[in-house]
């Protein structure tokens, strides 16, 4: 007998289809509205037209804000993911007490509601008299994406045969040219994959950023929180976000195909599919 | 390879684990700490201000005058708990279809799920404020249904519980169907089988086999809400009114529009301390189990 009879194979497919629209529905109306002729987001629609996207682009707050944060985001996931190597290869070599201890500490960001990380970095800040800066972003968004890049990467470091290490090692590498020419390679999927879940969250994020960014320098999401209630830059938003909204989905399929394509060639389909439960499972911490 | 140059490579391997180390002690304990000093009066922003301990502020907040921030801590609570139940229950179908009928497409679909929080997080906030607004989506076709006079707008659907936790529960149900749907990967199918062939009915085998074995993912879904959740104060600047502003709303509002920041220090520590206990709690469940590796290290 199947686990699932005909009726409620025929329901779940109904509520499972329905709630994709119901996921998908927001990023639809956006879509449907930045190619609205009208000011004011509202039905009914009032003929197609491109010129939010032209005012868009013509608008250089909006568009250096995006700019900067790809910066800070780019910035941020490169920085993040060698510290998340290095916390790894760390993790690996220690035991008992000192490896709890370790993965406790590196793990505190995802428990650390974001808003009192915020709070208390702009304490930081004050009490050594520096003023909100961009670097300081970066380390705010660094220390909170770590956690991530360690929980992609450390699986996968720890899925490797330490035989092949040993083995360069024997055959005379030095011990960074052994992590180079062995070690490195064979994790780039999940480099990949930490540098793009580092960036997403960095681009994205808003509580630590809004604490901590000059007033001059907003970052995206900051200029969305400022401008979304003016509705004067709506239009501009929305049509910004489209692209936004296009570019990420499209970033998704081509990390998920190339990640797939990358993992077959090392390990195998049948690894490839353990480390995509893996690495998943670690967005669902990443949203605050 | 000799035991000496082994040693000495683990030794020098574990070192690295340092710099990142020290990168979370200065960044995330170190500003724990000042927040807690602020929290006492031991420092202050305002310069010249003596700084005396005191705990006026801890006190004025747990029994004092400061009852509508104990009112805003105990209303978020109940959205948040509302909110990761609901959103718990809306998810294990989501998972159970994954697991047992899109058998093939299991994981493109799950990534179908899972695609859209990899939009901006504001964006989708913004576009629900388009959706429900008094002239927003729902409300227009309403009228252009003439299921409403048109002008008079449903008065629940934004700036409301309502749309707050609509919002909340949107952005976290497919990550509650995740640890559910690994769960049910990982379950062994002869049990269910056994099941069915010693005569019980499908709901009998889910009831009893199915379910149970599935509450740990059930219990980490959950969690995976509540957490987070407790901290949110993004959402209700966008589809909140004010009386559904959020304690990480408060906490905002004494670090830059109403500055108090020896008040919000309370309020920041009192958000950290009650995640840290209910991580506590729940920790457990969540299976990140990074210790053990796969080829059992000594």
């Amino acid at each position: 007998m199947k686990l699932v009879g005909r009726f409620g194979t025929l329901s779940l497919n109904l509520y499972f289809w329905l709630f994709v629209a119901f996921l998908f529905a927001p990023l639809v109306v956006l879509v449907i509205f930045s190619m609205n002729n009208s000011m004011t987001p509202t039905l009914p629609l009032s003929g197609f037209t491109t010129k939010w996207f032209h005012q868009a682009f013509s608008n250089g707050e909006l568009t250096g804000a995006v700019v900067r944060s790809a910066a800070i985001a780019l910035t941020t996931a490169v920085f993040a993911t060698a510290l998340g190597i290095m916390a790894s290869i760390g993790l690996m070599a220690l035991r008992g007490r000192a490896l709890t201890f370790a993965i406790a500490a590196l793990l505190l960001p995802l428990v650390v509601p974001y808003i009192s990380l915020a709070v208390g970095l702009l304490i930081l800040l004050q009490t050594f008299g520096a003023g909100p800066s961009l670097t300081a972003v970066v380390l705010g968004h660094a220390v909170i994406t770590l956690p991530f890049a360690i929980l992609v990467l450390l699986p996968r470091l720890r899925s490797l045969d330490p035989a092949m290490n040993e083995a360069a090692l024997d055959l005379g590498a030095s011990a960074f040219g052994a992590f180079r020419l062995i070690t490195l390679p064979l994790i780039v999927p999940a480099l990949v994959s930490s540098g793009i879940i580092c960036f997403v969250t960095s681009f994205d994020e808003f509580a630590i950023a809004s604490f901590l960014a000059p007033s001059g320098q907003p970052t995206y999401p900051i200029f969305l929180y400022a401008s979304a209630r003016t509705p004067a830059l709506l239009p501009d938003v929305i049509a910004i976000g489209a692209i936004v909204i296009a570019a990420s989905l499209l970033l998704v399929v081509i990390a998920e195909a190339g990640r797939r394509w990358a993992e077959r060639r090392l390990v195998g389909a049948g690894a490839a599919v353990q480390s995509a439960l893996a690495e998943a499972s670690v967005p669902l911490i990443a949203h605050r | 390879m000799p035991r000496e140059r082994r040693r000495w490579l683990r030794f020098g391997r574990g070192a690295f684990v340092l710099p990142p180390l020290l990168l979370i002690v200065v960044l995330v304990l170190v500003p724990i700490v000042f927040i807690a000093l602020y929290s006492v009066g031991l420092r202050t922003n305002i310069p010249g201000q003596p700084t005396p301990f005191s705990l006026a502020d801890w006190k004025d907040f747990l029994f004092g005058g400061g009852g509508a921030f104990r009112g805003r801590f105990v209303y978020s609570m109940e959205i948040t708990l509302f909110v990761s139940v609901v959103t718990t229950l809306a998810a294990y179908p989501l998972a159970y279809f994954l697991s047992f009928v899109a058998r093939r497409h299991r994981y493109a679909l799950l990534l179908l799920l899972l695609a859209p929080f990899f939009t901006s997080y504001l964006l989708r906030v913004i576009a629900w404020q388009i959706i429900l607004n008094n002239n927003g989506v729902v409300n227009s076709v309403l009228w252009s249904l003439h299921l409403r006079p048109r002008g008079n707008a449903v008065s629940w659907l934004i700036y409301s519980n309502f749309s707050v936790a609509l919002v909340l529960f949107y952005t976290w149900v497919p990550f509650v169907a995740l640890p559910i749907f690994v769960v049910l990967e990982n379950m062994d199918h002869r049990l269910t089988e056994a099941a069915s062939d010693l005569g019980a009915s499908r709901t009998a085998t889910f009831m009893k086999v199915t379910l149970p074995l599935s509450l740990p993912g059930v219990v980490a879904g959950f969690v995976f809400v509540l957490i987070p959740t407790t901290g949110e104060f993004i959402a209700p600047l966008f589809v909140g009114g004010p009386n559904n502003q959020l304690f990480g709303n408060s906490i905002q509002a004494f670090f830059s529009d109403s500055p108090d920041w020896n008040y919000g220090s309370v309020l920041a520590l009192t958000l950290i301390v009650v995640v840290l206990l209910l991580m506590l709690v729940f920790g457990r469940f969540l299976s990140t189990d990074l210790r053990a590796g796969p080829r059992g290290n000594p």
